[in-house]
């Protein structure tokens, strides 16, 4: 047993396939962006939040100086050249133990991910998976072993009933030296156990609105 | 590995900055804080700014300066943080080693400053430290450095440093020493976290 102490949220990318002009963490989602609703729901499970930022970074820096001053913001200049599993490792540099990564636009269910947290802690690696719903799926094959998915492949192209959800616990070191895609890291180390989480990216504007009608967009 | 830490005095260290704090002694608060924004800015350079703001605050005898600065809240979290490790601390600040003194005692760091000594009740400016060279110098007996800071004048020190962190403590860090840092961070537990973690 080793519980999640921190948590690395990779908001440092452009956005572009939505297209908001600022980062897509600071979009608002009746009433909240999606920034704060990460902050407030993690800051429940873990002592350190770290964000990573690059396009207008200055927007989330100011931001989280109003709002979220026990956030640490890592700085990834080379954002438009570089990936998230990068932003992953750069925002996990000098943390220890377990942490949770994740993409700064997901609207999360807090008891889903409560759930997730906790079922982390007997896992040294936990993936995190959908129901396939976005535009741009990564779809996971497995079988299912109670709440737990035994997860055996990636793949763009086979659909499956998982979508790999841009959520994972694993420890703090697990995506130092990826150059490519997160699931990429991910697949060096199959088999891994994943586990459904309730949540809805934001990556289109149809996954926005998709978003909306979720309900995730209101309770959490 | 043995590791340096550096910290920026003024809205640092201090949740207060200094200068202005003198300068109420004159009536020139505002003025004195209105000058020391465009240079933590890099509207105005640090040392012609740093050169006017002493002549300004030099005719306030020095005993009473350090009375002045003796009563300066410092962050508690930082305080502590320096405390727990006095020998690998050090205060780096282009502020007047006479000035501060009440400071650099409270905390038990080592200091890198400005020089200046006392003459007839006014202050006789000898050197203006250039942050960089407080890294360099560091460099000859640690592996690691690790800098605080939030101003223009952090900048050749936060550049020169491994770890280089922006701190907006009591205002935000000016947005060139946000651009030579890695880290940013908003409040002293958080950042003590952090420090602790490196």
């Amino acid at each position: 047993m080793q519980p999640v102490t921190s948590a690395v949220i990779a908001a440092a990318g452009l956005g572009s396939r939505l297209g908001a002009g600022m980062p897509k963490c600071l979009i608002e989602i009746e009433g909240r962006n999606i920034l704060t609703r990460l902050v407030d729901i993690l800051s429940r499970h873990v002592s350190a939040i770290h964000v990573v930022i690059g396009y207008r970074e200055e927007l989330v820096v100011e931001y989280c100086a109003r709002h979220h001053r026990d956030v640490v913001l890592v700085r990834n200049p080379d954002y438009r050249t570089t990936n998230t599993a990068q932003s992953f490792a750069l925002g996990a540099q000098h943390l220890s133990g377990k942490t949770l990564f994740l993409d700064g636009d997901l609207l999360l269910s807090a008891t889903s991910v409560a759930g997730f947290i906790d079922a982390a802690a007997s896992h040294q690696i936990l993936v995190g998976l959908t129901d396939p719903k976005s535009e741009n799926t990564v779809y996971a094959s497995g079988a299912t072993d109670g709440e737990t998915i035994r997860l055996n492949g990636f793949s763009r192209t086979v659909a499956t009933p998982y979508e790999w959800a841009n959520i994972v616990s694993g420890p703090s070191t697990l995506m130092d030296g990826a150059t490519n895609y997160v699931f990429e890291r991910l697949i060096e180390h199959l088999p891994l156990p994943g586990r459904n989480i309730e949540l809805a990216e934001v990556d289109t504007a149809a996954d926005l609105q998709a978003a909306l009608k979720s309900g995730l967009a209101t309770r959490y | 590995m043995k590791t340096a830490f550096c910290f920026d005095l003024d809205g640092t260290v201090t949740t207060t900055e200094i200068l202005p704090c003198i300068a109420a002694e004159l009536g020139l608060a505002g003025e004195i804080a209105t000058l020391t924004r465009l240079t933590m800015d890099g509207h105005i350079g640090f040392e012609d700014s740093f050169r006017l703001r002493c002549a300004i605050l030099g005719t306030v005898p020095a005993a009473r300066v350090r009375e002045i600065v003796a009563a300066i809240p410092l962050d508690e979290h930082l305080l502590a943080f320096i405390r727990e490790r006095r020998e690998d601390c050090f205060l780096v600040t282009g502020n007047l080693d006479i000035w501060i003194q009440p400071i650099v005692e409270t905390c038990g760091a080592r200091l890198f400053s400005s020089v200046a000594t006392a003459q007839d009740n006014k202050v006789v400016l000898h050197s203006i430290l250039n942050k960089g060279t407080a890294v360099t110098e560091l460099r000859k007996s640690y592996d690691r450095i690790v800098a605080v800071g939030d101003g223009a004048n952090d900048v050749p020190m936060l550049r020169s440093a491994d770890v280089a962190i922006a701190y907006g403590g009591i205002h935000s860090p000016a947005p060139i020493a946000v651009q030579a840092a890695r880290y940013i961070t908003h409040q002293g537990a958080t950042l003590c976290n952090l420090l602790r973690a490196l």
